[in-house]
C-alpha cells in the first residue's frame, strides 16, 4: 500500500501502551487510547509531569517501540507495516536526552555515519555535517574531536545536528535543551522552529521547559497517560 | 561501505582492545599453524617411510586351520597333510609375486642334503664317541628365490662376503655356503663341489654336482657343545628352489616344488586387501595359507613421529575449540560492553545483519594481522615444539626396542623364535615446511573461529530492543 501524501504526517490511533510488572501477570499501562494526529511543517510540544509516560510516547512516535493496542501510521500506513527499523531509517530521526553518540567517533563522524545509515546521498555530506555543525556552534577545531572530549552542551549540539543531517519527514527530540545554557537553548528552539517551519518537516518535542512549549505551534498535555490538548 | 569504515574507526580508536584481541588471535592461530605444521611433515615423513620400507606380507600354512577345515589327509604318524591341489607350490608364488602391488618377493623351499667327500659337514665340536650321528647328520639345504629378500639377509644377520647370491634369474646348479663351511672345505667360489640327495628313507640318494655361487657370513655362533649337523648354523647352505626340489624326498610337480612360507614385500601396507584377493584367486584357501603384513618396520620407523602427529592434532582441536569458547567469550562481553553503541546504531536504523558485519569484520581484521604473525612464529615454534615432542617419542621408543629385545632374547633362550624383520631406526627429524596448504589450512580455521566467535554470541544482537538500550541506559 503506498503512502497516502493527504493523511497525517504522523496519526496516534487507540494506542495503549503497557509494560509487564515483577510477576508478568500483571501490567503497568503507561498509555491510555492517545489518539492524535501530527502534521508536517508544525512543532508540537509535549509535557507532562515525570513519569507521565512522555519518553514513552516519543519511542513509539519514533518507531523505537510497538503499542500494546492500536496503531501509529506514517502517512496512512501502519508503521508495524512499515517495519519499525525501515521507519527509523527513512522517516523519523531522534534527539535523545542522553545524547546516545558513538564514543570513539568524532563530531563530523558521528553525523555522516548517521546520514549514510539514513542513506543520504554520498555526495556533499561532509559540508552538510559542517554546516550543521557550524550552525549549531561546533567550533570547527571540535568537529574532528572524539565525542568524549566534548562538553555535554556540546554533545547535546552534535546530537541534534545528527538528527538533523537525515533529512527525515518527522524529528523527535527529547529534552533538547536540558543540558544548555539559555543562549544556546534558545538557539536550538530557533533552529527547531526553523526545521518545521522552512523545511516543512514536522517537529515534537518533549520538554519540561515553559519556553520551549511556547515557542511550539502546538502544546500536547499528557496526564497518567492520557494525551489532550491545551 | 559505511560498516567497514566504523569497525576500521572503532578498531583504532580502542587500540588497546584491538591489540588484546590480535595477541589472543595470534597466540590461538600460532598454536593452530604449528600443529598442521607438525601434522604435515609428520604426513610428508609417513609417506616418505613407505617408500622407503614398504610392508612384508607372509604366506604362510597354517595346519590348525587345516585340522579344523577337515580337509586334511591322514598322513599316519606324521599327522595331517595338506591335499595335493591345496599345496602351495613355488608355480603359485610366482603368479602371485607378479602382482603390481608387489615390488618383491622370495620363498623358501626346505630341503636337505647329504656330505660327500668334496663336501663334508662342518663340525664345530667333533660328535662324542657314543653319539649317535644317523639322524641328524646332513646339510640344511634352503631353496630360495631371492637371497637378499630372506629376513636374515634383510634384517643383516647374514651377509653376502664374497661371490653372488641366488636371484631369480640364477640357474640351478649353484650353492651359496656358509663360511665356516667354505673354509672347512678349502672352497672358494667358483669351486665344483657335489652333494647327495636327501632321499630321508635312509639310503645314500643321487649325486648332484654345483658351483659354489657365493658365501655368507652368519652372525649365529655354532654352539660350544655338541649338536647335530643339521641345527649347527654353518650346515645351511643356500640354492635355487628348483635345486633344493631336486634334492629333497618329495619330488616336484609341475607347478615347482611344495614351499612353506613366501614373503611379498609390498609398495604400501594399505595393499594388502589386493593381494588378499589375488591369492584367493590362484585357488589359496585363506584359512589354510593366511597372509599377515608385517609392516612392524614401518610403524618402527613413524612411530614415534605419528604419535607427534597425533599430539599435534588433539593439540590442533583443543586450541580450536578453546580459541572459540575464549573469543566467544570476549565477543560476548564486548557486545555487552557495546550495547549502548549498537542501541544508538539500531536507532538511527541501521540493519541488524550489518551491525554483526562490523564486529565480524573487526573480529576478521584482528584474525588476519594474526595469522600474518603467525606463520613465522609456527614455523620455529613447529621446529622447536615438534622437535622437543619427537625427541621424547623417540627416546620412549627406544626404551620400548631394548626391552623387547631384551625379552626377545629371553625367549630365544627359551628356544622361541627370534624376530626376523630388521629393526629399523624411527624417524629423528621433523621436516618442517610452509605450504600454501597450510597457510589455507590456518586462514580457514582462523577465520571460521572469527566467524564462530562472533555469530554465536551475536544472536543477542538480533534481539536486541533499541528503546530498552537508549531509555534504560547501559
Amino acid at each position: 500500500m503506498p503512502y497516502d501524501d493527504q493523511a497525517p504526517v504522523l496519526q496516534f490511533c487507540g494506542v495503549d501502551k503497557s509494560y509487564p510488572l515483577g510477576n508478568r501477570a500483571r501490567r503497568r499501562t503507561v498509555l491510555k487510547d492517545v489518539s492524535q494526529d501530527f502534521a508536517p511543517g508544525r512543532m508540537y510540544a509535549v509535557v507532562g509531569p515525570s513519569g507521565s509516560g512522555k519518553t514513552t510516547l516519543l519511542s513509539l512516535a519514533g518507531g523505537l517501540d510497538a503499542p500494546s493496542a492500536g496503531t501509529v501510521r506514517f502517512r496512512g500506513r501502519d508503521l508495524d507495516r512499515i517495519g519499525l527499523d525501515t521507519f527509523r531509517r527513512r522517516h523519523a530521526a531522534t534527539v535523545f536526552q542522553s545524547f546516545n553518540l558513538i564514543g570513539y567517533l568524532t563530531a563530523a563522524r558521528n553525523v555522516t555515519s548517521a546520514m549514510e545509515i539514513t542513506g543520504v546521498r554520498r555526495r556533499g555530506r561532509k559540508d552538510r555535517a559542517d554546516e550543521l555543525l557550524g550552525l549549531l556552534g561546533i567550533a570547527a577545531e571540535d568537529r574532528h574531536r572524539r565525542i568524549q572530549e566534548l562538553s555535554g552542551g556540546q554533545q547535546q549540539r552534535v546530537a541534534i545536528a545528527r538528527a538533523l543531517a537525515c533529512e527525515v519527514d518527522i524529528l523527535f527530540a527529547d529534552e533538547p535543551t536540558g543540558n544548555l545554557d539559555q543562549d544556546t537553548a534558545d538557539d536550538i528552539v530557533d533552529i527547531l522552529r526553523k526545521v518545521a517551519h522552512d523545511d516543512g518537516k514536522c517537529v515534537v518535542v518533549v520538554t519540561h521547559s515553559a519556553k520551549v512549549a511556547a515557542a511550539s505551534d502546538e502544546v500536547l498535555h499528557l496526564k497518567r497517560g492520557r494525551l489532550s490538548r491545551r | 561501505m559505511n560498516l567497514f569504515k566504523r569497525a576500521w574507526w572503532r578498531l583504532t580508536a580502542t587500540l588497546g582492545k584491538t591489540l588484546l584481541l590480535t595477541g589472543l588471535f595470534f597466540v590461538v592461530c600460532a598454536l593452530v599453524l604449528s600443529g598442521f605444521l607438525i601434522r604435515s611433515a609428520a604426513d610428508r615423513a609417513a609417506a616418505d617411510a613407505k617408500d622407503q620400507v614398504g610392508a612384508v606380507a607372509t604366506l604362510s600354512f597354517d595346519i590348525n586351520a587345516l585340522m579344523e577345515s577337515g580337509r586334511a589327509e591322514n598322513g599316519g604318524a606324521s599327522g595331517a597333510r595338506i591335499d595335493p591341489d591345496d599345496r602351495l607350490r613355488s608355480g603359485k608364488a610366482d603368479a602371485l609375486g607378479k602382482s603390481p602391488v608387489v615390488t618383491r618377493f622370495s620363498y623358501k623351499v626346505e630341503s636337505a642334503g647329504l656330505a660327500t667327500e668334496d663336501l663334508k659337514l662342518y663340525r664345530a665340536v667333533p660328535p662324542p664317541p657314543a653319539a649317535d650321528t644317523e639322524s641328524g647328520d646332513f646339510f640344511k639345504v634352503e631353496g630360495v628365490r631371492d637371497l637378499a629378500a630372506m629376513p636374515s639377509f634383510r634384517n643383516g644377520t647374514s651377509k653376502l662376503v664374497a661371490g653372488k647370491g641366488i636371484g631369480p634369474d640364477t640357474g640351478d646348479g649353484v650353492l651359496v655356503l656358509e663360511k665356516r663351511l667354505a673354509d672347512a672345505n678349502k672352497l672358494e667360489v667358483g669351486d665344483e663341489v657335489t652333494m647327495r640327495s636327501f632321499p630321508g628313507d635312509g639310503s645314500k640318494g643321487k649325486k648332484r654336482q654345483f658351483t659354489v655361487a657365493g658365501i655368507y657370513t652368519s652372525d649365529t655362533a655354532s654352539s660350544s657343545q655338541y649338536t647335530p649337523a643339521l641345527a649347527d648354523p654353518g650346515n645351511l647352505v643356500y640354492a635355487s628352489p628348483n635345486a633344493a626340489g631336486a634334492l629333497s624326498a618329495v619330488t616336484p610337480t609341475d607347478e615347482g616344488s611344495d614351499i612353506q612360507e613366501a614373503t611379498f614385500t609390498l609398495r604400501n601396507p594399505g595393499d594388502l586387501p589386493k593381494l588378499k584377493k589375488q591369492a584367493a584367486a590362484l585357488g589359496l584357501d585363506p584359512d589354510i595359507y593366511p597372509l599377515a603384513v608385517n609392516d612392524k618396520q614401518y610403524k618402527q620407523l613413524v612411530g614415534p613421529i605419528s604419535k607427534t602427529a597425533g599430539f599435534a592434532t588433539l593439540t590442533v582441536w583443543l586450541v580450536s575449540l578453546a580459541g572459540v569458547a575464549v573469543l566467544s567469550l570476549i565477543v560476548a562481553s564486548s557486545l555487552r560492553e557495546r550495547r549502548r553503541e549498537l542501541g544508538i546504531l539500531l536507532a538511527l536504523g541501521e540493519r541488524r545483519p550489518r551491525l554483526l558485519g562490523q564486529h565480524l569484520v573487526e573480529i576478521a581484521a584482528c584474525a588476519i594481522v594474526a595469522i600474518g604473525l603467525a606463520v613465522p612464529a609456527s614455523q620455529a615454534l613447529a621446529g622447536t615444539a615438534g622437535s622437543s615432542l619427537l625427541a621424547g617419542e623417540v627416546s620412549d621408543a627406544e626404551n620400548d626396542k631394548a626391552d623387547e629385545e631384551k625379552n626377545s632374547y629371553a625367549d630365544s633362550m627359551g628356544g622361541a623364535a627370534q624376530d626376523e624383520e630388521p629393526a629399523a631406526e624411527p624417524i629423528e627429524d621433523l621436516d618442517v615446511r610452509l605450504t600454501g596448504a597450510d597457510l589455507a589450512k590456518v586462514g580457514a580455521a582462523g577465520l571460521g573461529i572469527a566467524a564462530l566467535a562472533t555469530l554465536i554470541p551475536g544472536y543477542r544482537v538480533l534481539r536486541l530492543k533499541p528503546r530498552q538500550i537508549l531509555t534504560k541506559g547501559d
